[in-house]
């Protein structure tokens, strides 16, 4: 039975959750404010929490400096690749490790999971002089088949060997004692339970596409290809300086998805940060 | 329906041997029980059966095919098991029916048999229901239905009722008597509750350590146990044991000489065990004295836990007597139910 608390902790709690949520609020509130604001504005003092004058011809420059549908594209597309793929190889090893009795199972997903100790940055050196000689560099290829079959596929991998090892044995006996074989136990019974899971594998994947950067700045050199990432470090004056309000102008449309998928699916991904045992 | 026969079927992991060599054989249409208590090999000489366990050595035949390689879903098996594994994304329909959509029934054909599956077994209203929206006893009937609407060969359930309440097993038990008695489909059927085992069953088999102790109808069971193993593992309450000498005078055990039947007396100065069942003691003034020291009225009958001698035994009496924690009472045991085991090895003597 919940505690009830009395008015006056409540009202302290809720207090301090306010000073708590300052943190986590102000930087997307100073991002979409400035987005609008004259560029002399985002440093002024002392801050204006809210823009005293409204520019939104920012938002027009953001398309017209950078070909930003393209890339908006590209990270649209990108991010559903990885996702697709990323689900069907990690679904398939996931229940291969958990399910399938073979010799050395445990050793060889051990050695899988050591993949997640090596930093993208150690083998990104290596990974572009393999891409070069395949004639893939300044193409897509390399950020898709880099996280399907790469650090992002193995965790997710990770979180579906998990969810399938808690599965009743009984439910893929009795599958078995129904006629089924084992590709069909893992299509008809063990996938459509292991929804939340791959639920939480397809929000991750999609944001760890969407946000990648690094490999983006490394295989691609023509602005057409860019993704978003990338392309928000292009909005610079003749200078090299950066326009903030039009940078913060395209990075609000860069999160505005992120952030309706977060919306819509809050709970799937609360869900999903409980299986992955992870804190965010 | 089918006839099932097991040949020294063996099951070992590794150098640990947990079946050894049992021999079995089930007529069409029987219903057979297989009791024992945990890790006596009952659930895995099942599973071996349905063919989700290996088998190590020997053979298992159903209805006349040696099925030992088979896969499960070629053997005509149906099986409920414990947790009932309903596919939790399914309806009872598409749950009664997945087997036959499997196996390539027409639509027509499934519903047809979904829906005979589910009149006998009053399921009609639930049919769109999802497992989770289901009591635990609508859950065993849909786990039943499944297996039913197949009209398999052999049915085999995994101690189907284990994980419902006291009440509601005893309304499932009867449920799946009266549907074995009107499918008469042949029935192996896996429990540690001997009061299942004898009140289901047309043939027990009980197992201990993966050997049979004993193949036979309830009452012989009951009335004749093989060895000491059987006698205490069948009955509930169940039967006391005294160890002492069979003399001429009767059974000496520590502190109290017992009647013996006439036939015992072959067995003179051996050391034995006496067993006798908590109903056949009778209330006797020419009986032995028993120290009264616990008084359980169940209603229909009160269940005494009383000193013979130096050993505690339980009675069971049907009469409406007067007895109190203290008191010394004279009991006389029935001599027609008096079992005699060897003290070594638990072996029957009379």
């Amino acid at each position: 039975m919940k505690a009830e608390l009395s008015p006056r902790r409540q009202v302290f709690l809720y207090g301090l959750l306010c000073v708590l949520l300052i943190p986590f609020v102000f930087p997307t509130w100073w991002m979409v404010t400035s987005s609008v604001k004259p560029i002399s504005d985002i440093f002024a003092f002392p801050p204006q929490l809210m823009p005293e004058s409204y520019d939104w011809t920012t938002y027009a420059k953001v398309f017209e400096l950078q070909p930003f549908v393209k890339q908006y594209w590209n990270s649209a597309y990108i991010a559903a690749l990885v996702t697709i793929g990323t689900m069907i190889v990690s679904s398939m090893a996931g229940y291969a490790f958990a399910r399938i009795k073979f010799p050395f199972a445990n050793t060889i997903f051990m050695v899988v999971l050591l993949g997640l100790l090596i930093p993208s940055e150690v083998t990104i050196v290596p990974l572009f002089q393999m891409f070069l000689k395949a004639g893939m560099v300044n193409t897509h290829w390399p950020l898709i088949l880099v996280p399907i079959f790469g650090a992002p596929s193995v965790f997710a991998t990770f979180v579906m060997r998990q969810f399938f090892i808690a599965l009743p044995a009984e439910l893929e006996e009795a599958a078995r004692v129904d006629g089924l074989g084992r590709f069909k136990i893992f299509r008809k019974i063990a996938l459509p339970l292991a929804r939340p899971a791959l639920a939480s594998v397809a929000i991750f994947t999609f944001l760890h596409s969407w946000n990648l950067y690094l490999e983006p700045i490394v295989f691609l050199s023509s602005a057409d290809k860019f993704t978003l990432p990338q392309a928000l470090t292009q909005y610079t004056d003749a200078y090299g300086g950066p326009m903030w309000n039009i940078q913060l102008a395209a990075a609000t449309l860069t999160a505005l998805p992120v952030l309706l998928v977060f919306i819509i699916a809050q709970k799937q991904f609360v869900e999903g940060l409980a299986h992955t045992g992870l804190k965010g | 329906m089918a006839e099932v026969t097991l040949s020294n079927v063996r099951k070992s992991y590794g150098a640990v041997d947990i079946i050894h060599g049992i021999d079995l054989g089930i007529t069409d249409g029987e219903f057979v029980v297989l009791v024992g208590p945990s890790g006596c090999g009952k659930s895995t000489l099942l599973r071996m059966v349905a063919g989700l366990e290996t088998i190590t050595g020997g053979e298992v035949n159903i209805g006349g095919r040696v099925v030992n390689d088979l896969d499960p879903k070629d053997r005509d098996i149906a099986m409920v098991f414990q947790n009932y594994a309903l596919y939790p994304h399914m309806t009872v329909a598409t749950n009664m029916g997945f087997s036959l959509e499997h196996r390539g029934g027409s639509r027509a054909e499934i519903a047809e048999r979904v829906k005979w599956a589910a009149d006998i077994l009053g399921l009609a209203p639930l049919l769109d229901r999802y497992p989770r929206q289901l009591s635990g006893g609508q859950r065993q009937r849909v786990a039943m239905g499944r297996a039913i609407v197949r009209d398999p060969k052999v049915f085999l359930f995994d101690e189907p009722l284990s994980n419902l309440d006291a009440k509601l097993r005893v309304v499932m038990r009867g449920e799946i008597k009266s549907l074995h008695q009107r499918l008469k489909t042949t029935t192996i059927y896996v429990t540690h509750d001997q009061v299942e085992a004898m009140t289901m069953a047309d043939k027990i088999v009980v197992l201990n350590g993966g050997k049979v102790e004993q193949i036979g109808a309830p009452l012989d069971l009951y009335d004749r146990p093989a060895n000491q193993f059987v006698a205490g593992f069948i009955g509930s309450p169940s039967m006391n044991f005294l160890t002492g000498t069979i003399t001429t005078e009767g059974f000496s055990a520590p502190g109290i000489m017992l009647p013996l039947p006439e036939v015992a007396h072959e067995h003179k100065d051996r050391k034995a065990v006496y067993g006798i069942r908590p109903e056949h003691f009778a209330l006797d003034e020419n009986g032995v004295p028993a120290e009264i020291v616990l008084v359980e009225p169940m209603g229909s009958e009160t269940q005494v836990t009383m000193k013979l001698g130096e050993t505690l035994v339980t009675g069971v009496f049907r009469e409406r007597v007067s007895l109190s924690p203290g008191a010394t009472i004279r009991v006389r045991p029935e001599l027609g139910n008096i079992h005699l085991f060897a003290a070594d090895g638990g072996q029957r003597l009379n």
